[in-house]
Parts: C-alpha cells; sequence; structure tokens
C-alpha cells in the first residue's frame, strides 16, 4: 500500500518537473497567443463597433460601421469583386501551371535539378521589386508585351494602366511566382507508387486516363494542401496595390487588404477599418469552410475508407 | 521472345524516349519564359535610355553599362537598406526558429495540464489570416508601447514561437524521432532540457533550417507591415527602399531596373547556398500536413 502511494507521489512530482519544464518552453507561444492573436482578434471585433480615428476617445457606435460599408461604402464592393477574381484567376493558374510543370519534371529528364531550380527562382525574389519589375514589362509604349503584341499585329494595351487588364495583368505575375507549388507537388509525384502506374499501363491505358485515375486521386491530399494555401495567400493580396497600383486604375485593383490599409493608415479611419477587417476575414473564413467541406468528397483517402 | 514481340517492345522504348525528348523540349521553352522576366529586367539595367525605347528592343545590352548601377547607388542606398533589413531578418530568424522549437518540444514530448486546450489554441491561430491582427496590433505596438518608426514591431513577433505554423511543423517532425532516444538519455539522468538540446535539436536540424527560412521569405516578401511600422528614410528596408525609389524616377527606367537587380540579389544568392535546404523544406511542408 505504502509503496504504491509512494511511486504515485514520485510520479505526480516527476509529472509536475515535466510540466514546469512545458511551460517554460511555452512561455513564448503563450505571449504570442494570447497577445498578438486572440487579443488582437478580439479587439477588431471591438474596434469596429467605434468610430475612433486614433486622436479622440473612441466612441460607441454600434453597428454603424458595417451599416455605412454595406450601403453607402464606394469602394468595398469593387474591392471584394477584384479579390476574389484576382484570387481565383491566380489560384487556378497557378495550380494549373505548377501541376503541370511538376508532371514533366518528374520524367526522366536531363538536368532536373538544375529546371527544378530555374522555375523556384522567382519565389524567392523580394515581392516589392517583382512588382517593381514587371511594371517595366508591361510598360505601356516600351515595355516587352506590348512590343511583342506589335510583332503579332495587335493593338497596344495598357496592362496595368487598364482597368480590364490589370488583375489578370497580376494574376500573370502570381502564376509565375508559384515555383514553391512546383516543389511541393513535384515531392508528391515522387511518393506515387509506379507499381500502380505500371500496372494501369500494363491493362491498356493510356497516359490521360493514368493521369485521371492514377496520379490525381494519389496526389488529392497535396493538392487540397497547396490549393488551401495558394487561395489563403492569394486573398490576402496587397502587394500590387502598394507597390504599383494604388488600387488603381479606378477601383480596379483596390484588394480588400489594400482597402483596409487604405481606411486605416491613409485616412485614419481605424473603427471603419476594422469593421473592413472583419468583413474580409469573413469571407476568407467562407472560403477556407467551403474547401474544407467539399474536401472529404473529392480528396483520396489512401487507407480506402471512402466516406 | 519471338520477333513481333521484340519489334513491339522496340517500338514502345522508342516511343518513350521520343516522350522524353519532347518533354525536355517543352520544359526548356518554360523555362526559359521563366528567367526571361529576369533577364529582361538585367538587360534593362546596363542600357541607355536611348536604346531602351528603341524600336526594335534587342535583347541584348549594346555596351554593358555597369555604370548604371554607380549612379543608381547614388540615391538607392542599397548597402544601407540590405543592413536595415538584415536587422529585422537576423534576430527574427534565429529567435523564431529558437521559440519554435521550445513550443514543438512541449508539443511533442511533454505532459502537462491543459495540452490539448493550448495546442487547440495555437492549431486555430494557423487558420486565422495574418491580416486580420493587423490594425489592432499596430495600434498596440505604436499607442500602447510607443514603437513609432521602429523596426520592434517586425521583429518581437518572432520572439513569440515563431507562428503556430512554425510550431506545427516543428512539433511533426519531433513526433517522427523515436522515443527511446529520448528514454535511454533519461535512464542516463538527463533532464528535460538536456534531452532537448543534446539529442532533439540535433536530430530536427533541417526542419529548424526550414523554419528559419520560412521566416526569412515571410520577412523578405513583406511591405504592408514595413510600410505601416517604418517612417523615416535611414530605416528603410530593401522593400521601401526600391518602392520610393520608383515613386521618384518615374521615368528613368534603366535605373529603376538597376535598384531592382541589386534586391534580386541578395535572395537569390543565399537560394543558389541554400538550395538544398529550400527544396527539403518545401517538400517537407506538404509532406507532413
Amino acid at each position: 500500500m505504502e509503496t504504491v502511494s509512494k511511486s504515485s507521489r514520485r510520479r505526480a512530482r516527476i509529472y509536475s518537473a515535466e510540466a514546469r519544464v512545458a511551460y517554460i518552453c511555452l512561455i513564448p507561444a503563450f505571449l504570442g497567443l494570447i497577445f498578438l492573436t486572440y487579443v488582437p482578434l478580439l479587439s477588431v471585433l471591438g474596434i469596429s463597433l467605434t468610430s475612433w480615428t486614433g486622436l479622440a476617445k473612441p466612441e460607441f457606435i454600434g453597428f454603424d460601421n458595417y451599416v455605412k460599408l454595406f450601403t453607402t461604402d464606394p469602394y468595398i464592393k469593387d474591392s471584394i469583386i477584384a479579390t476574389i477574381y484576382f484570387a481565383l484567376l491566380s489560384v487556378a493558374g497557378s495550380m494549373i501551371y505548377s501541376l503541370f510543370i511538376a508532371m514533366l519534371l518528374n520524367r526522366k529528364i536531363p538536368a532536373r535539378g538544375f529546371f527544378r531550380a530555374v522555375f523556384y527562382v522567382p519565389y524567392v525574389l523580394p515581392a516589392a521589386a517583382i512588382y517593381v519589375g514587371w511594371s517595366w514589362l508591361y510598360e505601356a509604349n516600351f515595355g516587352f508585351f506590348n512590343y511583342l503584341l506589335s510583332e503579332i499585329g495587335l493593338s497596344k494595351v495598357l496592362f496595368i494602366a487598364d482597368s480590364s487588364y490589370v488583375v489578370p495583368s497580376l494574376s500573370l505575375i502570381s502564376v509565375w511566382l508559384a515555383g514553391n507549388l512546383i516543389v511541393i507537388f513535384l515531392a508528391g509525384l515522387q511518393n506515387v507508387p509506379s507499381v500502380y502506374h505500371e500496372a494501369a499501363e500494363m491493362d491498356g491505358a493510356n497516359g490521360w486516363q493514368r493521369f485521371l485515375h492514377i496520379t490525381l486521386p494519389c496526389m488529392s491530399p497535396i493538392i487540397f494542401y497547396n490549393l488551401l494555401m495558394s487561395l489563403i495567400a492569394n486573398l490576402q493580396v496587397v502587394t500590387p496595390a502598394l507597390a504599383l497600383t494604388n488600387g488603381g486604375p479606378g477601383n480596379s485593383s483596390r484588394f480588400m487588404t489594400y482597402l483596409m490599409y487604405d481606411q486605416a493608415f491613409v485616412n485614419y479611419k481605424l473603427g471603419y477599418a476594422c469593421a473592413t477587417t472583419f468583413i474580409i476575414f469573413a469571407i476568407l473564413a467562407a472560403f477556407t469552410a467551403v474547401l474544407f467541406k467539399t474536401s472529404n468528397r473529392w480528396i483520396f483517402n489512401e487507407g480506402g475508407d471512402d466516406k | 521472345m519471338s520477333v513481333a514481340a521484340y519489334g513491339r517492345l522496340k517500338s514502345k522504348k522508342r516511343k518513350t524516349r521520343m516522350a522524353n525528348v519532347i518533354t525536355f523540349v517543352v520544359i526548356l521553352i518554360f523555362a526559359a519564359l521563366v528567367i526571361f522576366p529576369i533577364w529582361w529586367i538585367f538587360r534593362t539595367s546596363l542600357m541607355t535610355n536611348a536604346e531602351i525605347y528603341r524600336y526594335p528592343p534587342s535583347f541584348l545590352p549594346g555596351d554593358w553599362l555597369f555604370s548604371n548601377y554607380e549612379k543608381t547607388l547614388e540615391v538607392f542606398k542599397f548597402w544601407k537598406y540590405l543592413w536595415n533589413t538584415m536587422i529585422i531578418i537576423v534576430p527574427s530568424c534565429l529567435a523564431g526558429t529558437f521559440t519554435a522549437t521550445l513550443c514543438g518540444y512541449a508539443f511533442a514530448r511533454l505532459r502537462f495540464r491543459g495540452k490539448q486546450f493550448i495546442w487547440a489554441l495555437c492549431v486555430g491561430s494557423m487558420l486565422l489570416p495574418a491580416m486580420v491582427t493587423l490594425i489592432p496590433l499596430y495600434i498596440g505596438w505604436t499607442r500602447g508601447l510607443g514603437l513609432q518608426d521602429s523596426y520592434l514591431p517586425l521583429i518581437l513577433p518572432y520572439f513569440c514561437g515563431g507562428g503556430a505554423f512554425n510550431i506545427f511543423l516543428i512539433r511533426q517532425f519531433i513526433v517522427s524521432i523515436p522515443r527511446e532516444l529520448d528514454q535511454a538519455a533519461t535512464i542516463d539522468g538527463a533532464g528535460y532540457f538536456r534531452i532537448l538540446f543534446s539529442i532533439i535539436i540535433p536530430a530536427i536540424r533541417p526542419a529548424m533550417i526550414v523554419v528559419a527560412l520560412f521566416i526569412f521569405i515571410g520577412l523578405w516578401n513583406d511591405l504592408l507591415q514595413q510600410m505601416i511600422y517604418i517612417n523615416s528614410s535611414d530605416k528603410f528596408t530593401i522593400a521601401l527602399g526600391l518602392t520610393n525609389f520608383r515613386g521618384q524616377l518615374k521615368q528613368d527606367w534603366s535605373l529603376t531596373m538597376a535598384a531592382t537587380c541589386m534586391s534580386f540579389a541578395p535572395g537569390v544568392i543565399f537560394y543558389l547556398i541554400g538550395q538544398r535546404y529550400f527544396v527539403e523544406g518545401i517538400t517537407l511542408t506538404g509532406m507532413k500536413n
């Protein structure tokens, strides 16, 4: 009896020593989670109910900011449309492009490491510099793309100065930047067991059938991961607007995060900007939720339990 | 083997060789397309303005004007900006990696009260987009703590676990290390910190390098936060300096492109040195989730 209680006391002591170490290790994360994540998250809600401009004391105005956003705000509708348009184009483009390149790189070709490096390079360049650099390629009179257009006999296009071209033009840059997706896809492809392909080939399946029935199902968890990551990243797009377009021309590239930046840090309407933040958050959450909800329908489980 | 079967095998072999040649050509074309914008920017940076506006444009600069770079450096204080950027990036990478490792270790190996709850908070915050907390954090740092025109609001968050995603990554990695190793060390009388430093950390070095790289890339690509926290031009980072420089010299494309190329350089050099880790790291995140 005594030994049992002794050993359990001993275990408790070890357990508490272990817990003490754990708590020490977790101090940084704990501070971060409280002060950098959850308190700010609640503050967004709180501030969004005030008319704070940063100067006077914040005044509680209930849901006025939200009402104003939905009824009289001149930008928010265009902003949401521009953001979703940009995100869908960029995500679709970069997913197709990166899966395609990854599949090519997965074949036996010489200098594979070199090519992988080439496709990855755009990703390591600082975003601000990328947009400045591309603005020259897109330049209205002497830019490279307009040279190409004139060579094939088309008239000039004001890529980033034309409200109907600016979003596709910026999306093309996003696709160009998708090198990290290629590397992830490539790693996934290398994990697809080659016996599947060999067996299917023996049964007479052609390349397209094998892609549809072997590659895609085996890759579905990785496709989901890339889809989720690039969707969240692209819906938060802000750098091209900051570095290049300032939301223009018109409101055609006034992306949601840029709108929030403009309200808070150019016009100092902090309360109003927090209401916008919350709406953006809701839109992002909706997209994420839809993606997760539909995922079990198309993600292939290796365990085989199809739900 | 019959002659017919041999012939079929041979034709199949020829077909795959043909397919490989086509693949190679297609890859080559795409690689050229990806590199082309960078080349175009570089070639512009070495040209006179007259040459830039010539039609048809030439793909190579006439006489490589490296003096453009000297001219650019008179206004675009590249070395200062690089130094400023490093002042932000180096402490952030070190602190972020270290604290993420501590937290990942606690979640992966230690038993304590409230673990599930804190872990849920951590994973939950991973899905929280960064822009949501931007304004309250700005108010907190500048109003609450009076940190105006300071690098600290950019650096200090990395002293707090380096982000949930990185903690998650480290935890997953530690979980995959066999527990027998720590048990053996415990029997030899090693404490928890001793185990962390002499067994866990050496084993998860690749994951730690990956975390450092992620923090690096994140800060390297950031413009929004640097814009709202830094005001004075002698504190500008590369991203801020370049954006500002472009505003000043809207029409001088060769100098703007020279500044752009300089801003490209550190990333490319860093990548060439650490390429193996970059690729391993990106691969790792895709697989571990």
